[in-house]
């Protein structure tokens, strides 16, 4: 079961048992525990035993529950044990007893009518709750969770129409009975009663006659008895319900023994009918081949037997027969008869169906070990029943074809849904109870054989497996796990080779990581150059077909000319940049959907910019989307988007670097104001690259090279998706996206380094236009060689009177603070966050960060200030905004005091050079 | 529409870099001297338009301006097999030919009456490109041309291009033999301003350490030119590679160096390669790894700059960049970074974060290499003031004997006073004070203390 499936059921159940998800124990924690501490097939037969006695002992009412117990073991319900099993552990539980019976009161109080309605036994509120009664409820809960198979069990509806609706609700299409059929009750072999028979009065008691003749007159009637007539002293009675076993009255004058001897015959004429009954019920179409051949193989059975009774009836005319030997005859009848009879009573309570039939035949047949004979019938009889289901089978697994017009196969053709969603299908789950048990080891490879093959086929390539032999059951040497072990290795080959040799599967994968990776950095560097401008501006202005162009320009200008598939990439403008993406995702069902709210309070004045909601999207054609499915595109875009946005920081860090070139020409006066400025930038730039460098270097391309290097030995192509999802999986974690945590603070130290490079830029360019202004005043009076010189020093007295500014030094302050403050506290939950964990990859961020311990000391500082906020009870979010700036200006505070009142002069003294060139 | 780069060469150092560098590209590329493409290279997936473009024959134009003063050196590169790659426009040999005399004054002079001329080649040379990135500038600092020509070029393409990076491969003179510019010391010094103020990543090549390098390394006893310049090509080329062989990251020159020059007028870049190898000498190859590359770039005895042998124990590094090429397991890269910080091979400024940025870079499959794993180091280095003050030292020994300021007299720049020179010093000087401020915690707000000086005045 995948890991949603189980967050799913795990989540409902929490909803059913009326449990709130509170911040340390959600859904997701339960799931992650399951997950782990699953080991499949724990219950075996002896532990189901126990697990039984054991509720048996505990409950207030254990032979209820006993004969509950046998009717849904004999009804061949699966998970049966299992359930068992569970039930015996919550009755050991006190804890989890007490919790159940709290909701079970809730609710019984709550929807109590609702439970009634639905043949829960009452329980008289007020009452002690039993953990039988909790168990009750659970199993009623188990049984409706079962689905309508197992209420319609219980149903004593004996009516067609009943199945009619289930055919309807299978969807198969069933060619319908002709009405004679039911409306001519003597086609059949089963008794007829209740019939206007031509009552004959001579018939006697038999009391009157001699013993003698009683006998020859009852071996007579025995006869007709056996193959479901009606004689003159033995009558049938009417069956109660479709399934009840045959009963007979016989004349009561009966000489005793001769009684009680046909007594010990009759049950055999009662199998008998219930034989015949069930083979001419399941002989209808909607029964399925399975059944049809069981049937069939019955019948067989059934013809032999009545030439049986024919000898027997020679004798009997040549006056040979008695009772007795008649009873001893019949030895080896009654335990064939008896055998299908108990098949046929199992099955008809089951409603078994196609690999349901399978099952319950193999198991009982294995049951029968010791019995040779009875054994080699079962073996027979399981051995027609599944001639049918192997030629399905085998049409599956050599040709990848389904041929099931009764939908008994354990696999499923949708045919409504096209072709190039079919990855979706692709991964559907196959409906447990077709699986016949002895097939369920290899269900998935039987599923996946055919559905190579189907994929195959589909490309229009013909299939044609070297070794399709015919699949025949047996007992013990398993011949068929071969056969389909080959089949399917054939078949994993086949598409593996089709997928990978023909449609060039990694080269396809390549392509994807030269774009949305980025691996092929000049092309983002041209398209980032070329498409600056549009990506500035809002989403609802940009053009997308502009976008396109402008992407096939970059495409042919760069070395991603080369690649075949550059085509195929796409541009994509999405309604909902990353961060939200990411925490909708992250946040669903969890505690941090709170989190998630908090932080973006209301999503739609959300102005997106074209860099935010820009991604790329691929054209991936069948069947490269097998693998190259949705969900694998939406990862690379994840990844992607936050890749692009890394370099869009990173270049607009450098854009900053370009911007201040210059000031290498100011005099090293003016440089202590720029300095700071300078150096956060650095730092900034510093983080950005190294950020950049670990995601590249350190995550995404280890992980490519496990990728090849397992693509290397892979032999199937779910192997590929699962490595392929991994791939792409462990990235998106180690580059931080899927810790809401980290990846908040990540994103908001990306917004402080744009927004600190736009302050910046901004800055630079009012100097400009003012500078050129004041030159355009000034090229009059001064003379053309001087000017440059003149321009310099125009330059640095301006730059130097706005940064004198204090304005200038607090926001420089500010952005430095926040920046600090941010990057701390991601170096922290880092930390933090890999000592809880054994993943260790994330360190390496810090490693880098903090190359020369230029942050340790800080990380330190920090650390002992949070305790000592701790201590007197302050958020440690506070403390971390304050303990940086006093830290970092205690050591330029005192110098920037002490020149106060040089300041002064020097602006005094610019302020009257710029009045007099004015 | 790559973002091109425009390489000028100049003087007799410049031009034999130049052609080098070029010749290494070309090699790289798979391109022929004539400047086609080769059969086996038409597959490539490198990017040749950053610094080359094609002609309407499709054949690979370098984007060089080759500029000299005399025409020695440019006569020879057109004698060469390479002559048909240049394109012949972007070419100018000044027309009297006597060369500068090793007199930067003079070269500064001269450049400055060429101006027109030369700068008609650079406008129509950066109008052909899309995005222009920006400038390398090969060129010696000791001579004439390279050093005065080299200097009024600079400040020229400062004004011109002020967006625009320029770089610079500056050849240091050799100090351990005696040269026979015997002015090189005022040469230096005002080239070195020019340096400083105009441009933005001057690359150093040290003669002092390419010979010993060539000396110990290569053990070549007596290192001709061509060998030198080979090691001067190998440095040029690699700082080059990540934005020929595109890869994840430092695919424009802006990535490159943003990160290696914090403040901007620190921005004077020692180089180390690793493996070296001549032609002679393939034979003893080592089993090179990340880690062992990695750390052999951080010894001292691989930097092309020769620094004084008593380490400052307080000089630093800024920031390193090292281009690893070859087989790499990234994994390595993480496991080599982690060692060199616990043994703490490298010592980093106290006042920012720093660190060894490694790039992984692809190779040119065209050129067969013994070792798998090769490696280039830029670094920002405090201790390269040390070169600077021992110019200063013996600037200062020269200057105090007033020798041989004749020849500078004479030039339009020295005509009225010798202020050029005093201001160059400073400026000079001040460089040196502030990688000896680098060194300490208090850096960022060092600026203040000279500007208090400066107001006691």
């Amino acid at each position: 079961m995948s890991e949603f499936k189980i967050h799913h059921h795990v989540s409902a159940l929490m909803d059913q048992l009326n449990v709130r998800g509170t911040d340390t124990v959600g859904a997701e924690v339960y799931t992650e525990m399951l997950l782990k501490n699953t080991t499949p097939y724990v219950t075996t037969n002896v532990s189901a035993n126990q697990a039984k006695r054991k509720i048996a002992e505990s409950s207030k009412t254990p032979i209820e529950f006993l004969a509950k117990y046998d009717d849904l073991k004999s009804k061949n319900v699966r998970e049966l044990d299992s359930l068992t099993f569970l039930l015996s552990k919550v009755s050991d539980d006190e804890q989890t007893k007490e919790v159940l019976e709290k909701t079970f009161k809730n609710k019984a109080e709550a929807v109590g009518a609702t439970i009634q309605a639905h043949d829960i036994p009452q329980l008289p509120p007020g009452q002690k709750y039993t953990p039988q009664a909790v168990m009750d409820v659970q199993m009623q809960i188990q049984k409706l969770k079962e689905g309508p198979a197992v209420s319609q069990i219980t149903s004593s509806e004996m009516l067609r129409k009943a199945l009619r609706e289930k055919q309807d609700s299978r969807n198969v299409n069933v060619p319908a009975q002709p009405d004679w059929l039911f409306q001519r009750p003597a086609l059949t072999r089963d008794f007829i009663v209740g019939m206007e028979a031509p009552t004959d009065n001579k018939i006697m008691p038999l009391g009157n006659l001699p013993t003698m003749m009683q006998e020859q007159a009852i071996l007579d009637d025995v006869l007709y008895c056996m193959q479901g007539i009606e004689g003159k002293y033995i009558l049938a009675r009417a069956l109660p319900d479709r399934y009840a076993a045959r009963e007979f009255m016989i004349d009561q004058s009966l000489d005793v023994s001769l009684m009680e001897m046909v007594k010990r015959i009759l049950p055999l004429a009662s199998n008998y009918s219930i034989v015949v009954r069930f083979i001419e019920e399941k002989s209808a179409y909607e029964y399925g081949m399975v059944n049809h051949a069981l049937s069939a193989a019955m019948r067989t059975l059934i013809k032999d037997y009545l030439v049986f009774i024919a000898q027997l009836e020679t004798q009997l005319r040549g006056g040979s027969l008695s009772l007795q030997k008649l009873w001893f005859y019949i030895q080896p009848s009654m335990k064939t008869m008896d055998i299908m009879a108990t098949v046929a009573n199992s099955l008809n309570r089951g409603e078994c169906i196609g690999g349901a039939v399978l099952s319950l035949l193999h198991e009982k047949t294995s049951s029968l070990i010791g019995d040779e004979k009875g054994q080699e019938l079962c073996l027979y009889l399981t051995q027609s029943a599944c001639v049918p289901y192997f030629e399905i089978l085998e049409k599956w697994i050599y040709k990848g074809i389904i041929s099931d017009p009764y939908a008994e196969f354990l696999v499923e053709e949708n045919q409504t849904i096209d072709r190039e969603k079919l990855h979706e299908v692709f991964n559907h789950e196959y409906p447990l109870e077709r699986i016949p048990v002895f097939l369920e080891i290899v269900a998935e490879k039987i599923l996946n054989t055919g559905k190579y093959l189907n994929v195959v086929r589909q490309c229009g390539r013909d299939v044609k497996c070297p070794n399709a032999a015919e699949v025949v059951y047996t007992l013990k040497e398993k011949k068929y796990f071969e056969q389909i072990e080959k089949a399917y290795n054939y078949a994993s080959k086949l598409l593996l080779d089709l997928l990978i040799d023909e449609k060039e599967l990694l080269a396809r994968i390549r392509s994807m990581k030269h774009y949305f990776l980025l691996d092929k950095g000049d092309f983002i560097v041209q398209f980032m150059d070329m498409t600056e401008e549009e990506m500035k501006q809002d989403v609802e202005n940009i053009m997308p077909t502009r976008l396109e162009s402008l992407l096939e320009l970059a495409l042919r200008t760069s070395t991603a000319n080369v690649d075949p598939y550059k085509d195929d990439l796409k541009v994509d403008l999405l309604q909902f940049d990353l961060i939200t993406q990411m925490f909708k995702i992250l946040s669903i069902d969890t505690s941090m959907e709170n989190d998630y709210k908090k932080y973006r309070s209301d999503p739609t004045d959300l102005h997106l910019s074209g860099l935010e909601s820009f991604s790329f999207d691929y054209v991936v054609k069948w069947p490269v989307s097998l693998v190259l499915n949705r969900k694998a595109l939406t990862r690379y875009q994840m990844l992607f988007r936050h890749l692009f946005y890394t370099k869009h920081v990173e270049r607009q860090l450098c854009s900053v670097w370009v911007g201040n070139k210059s000031a290498k020409l100011y005099g090293p006066k003016s440089c202590r104001w720029y300095s700071a400025a300078f150096a956060l930038r650095q730092r900034m730039l510093n983080f950005v690259q190294n950020f950049e460098y670990y995601m590249m270097f350190e995550v995404v391309e280890p992980n490519w090279h496990v990728f090849q290097t397992n693509m290397l030995s892979v032999s199937n192509v779910d192997d590929v998706l699962a490595y392929h999802i991994d791939f792409l999986n462990s990235c998106l974690n180690d580059c931080m996206l899927t810790n809401p945590q980290l990846l908040k603070i990540v994103h908001k130290l990306m917004m402080v380094c744009v927004t600190f490079s736009n302050f910046i830029m901004r800055l630079g360019h009012t100097t400009e236009v003012q500078v050129d202004d004041m030159l355009e005043s000034k090229r009059r009076t001064e003379k053309g060689s001087d000017r440059n010189k003149f321009k310099t020093k125009i330059i640095s007295e301006h730059v130097d009177e706005l940064l004198r500014n204090e304005n200038f030094e607090r926001t420089i302050g500010n952005f430095d603070a926040n920046f600090e403050r941010l990057l701390l506290e991601l170096l922290e939950k880092i930390m933090a966050f890999a000592n809880h964990n054994s993943e260790v990859k994330l360190l390496n961020i810090v490693y880098r960060l903090d190359f020369n311990g230029f942050y340790t000391e800080k990380l330190e500082a920090l650390g002992a200030e949070k305790a000592v906020l701790d201590a007197s009870n302050h958020s440690s979010e506070s403390g971390s905004t304050c303990s940086w700036p006093t830290s970092s200006f205690t050591t330029t505070r005192p110098e920037t005091a002490r020149y106060v009142p040089g300041r002064h002069q020097t602006s005094g003294r610019h302020g009257s050079s710029s009045g007099s060139i004015s | 529409m790559p973002r091109e780069i425009i390489t000028l060469q100049l003087g007799q150092c410049g031009n034999q870099i130049g052609m080098e560098f070029w010749k290494q590209l070309c090699a790289e590329h798979g391109i022929s001297p004539g400047g086609m493409l080769e059969e086996f290279a038409t597959e490539g997936t490198d990017r040749k338009d950053v610094f080359f473009y094609q002609a309407d024959d499709e054949h690979y134009i370098p984007r060089a301006v080759l500029l000299d003063l005399e025409p020695r050196v440019i006569n020879t590169i057109m004698n060469s097999s390479y002559s048909n790659l240049y394109n012949p426009e972007n070419i100018y040999l000044s027309k009297h030919g006597g060369g500068a005399g090793n007199n930067w004054a003079s070269g500064y002079g001269q450049a400055e009456r060429l101006y027109e001329d030369v700068f008609d080649i650079i406008d129509r040379e950066a109008d052909g490109s899309d995005s222009l990135e920006g400038f390398v500038l090969c060129h010696s600092i000791a001579g004439g041309t390279g050093s005065g020509m080299g200097s009024y070029i600079l400040e020229r393409l400062n004004d011109r291009f002020p967006k625009k990076l320029i770089q610079t491969y500056s050849v240091f003179p050799n100090l351990d033999e005696m040269s026979d510019v015997v002015v090189q010391p005022y040469n230096s010094i005002l080239t070195l301003k020019r340096l400083t103020q105009n441009a933005d990543c001057v690359v150093v090549l040290d003669n002092t350490a390419l010979n010993r390098i060539a000396a110990e390394r290569l053990h070549i006893e007596a290192p001709s030119f061509e060998q030198i310049n080979q090691l001067v090509s190998t440095v040029m080329s690699t700082s080059t590679t990540t934005l020929r062989y595109p890869g994840y990251m430092n695919n424009d020159l802006i990535g490159l160096i943003a990160s290696l020059i914090p403040t901007p007028r620190l921005h004077f870049l020692m180089t180390g390669y690793t493996p070296l190898t001549t032609d002679a000498q393939v034979a003893s190859v080592r089993k090179t790894t990340v880690l062992d590359v990695m750390r052999r770039l951080l010894q001292p005895k691989n930097m092309m700059v020769s620094t004084p042998v008593t380490r400052h124990t307080n000089h630093c590094y800024i920031s390193i960049l090292n281009i690893i090429q070859g087989e790499i397991d990234p994994t390595q890269v993480h496991k080599s970074l982690q060692r060199i910080r616990e043994r703490k091979l490298a010592q980093f400024i106290p006042w920012g974060p720093a660190s060894i940025q490694v790039a992984l870079s692809r190779k040119s499959p065209y050129i067969p290499s013994a070792h798998r794993v090769s490696g280039l180091m830029l670094a920002n280095h405090t201790s390269i003031s040390a070169l600077f003050s021992r110019t200063l030292q013996q600037y200062d020994k020269l200057r105090k004997r007033e020798a041989f300021m004749d020849q500078f007299k004479k030039e339009s720049v020295f005509k009225d006073n010798l202020d050029e020179f005093d201001d160059s010093r400073e400026s000079l000087q001040q460089l040196v004070d502030e990688y000896t401020a680098a060194t300490k915690p208090d850096y960022l707000s060092w600026g203040s203390k000279p500007a208090d000086a400066a107001e006691g005045l």
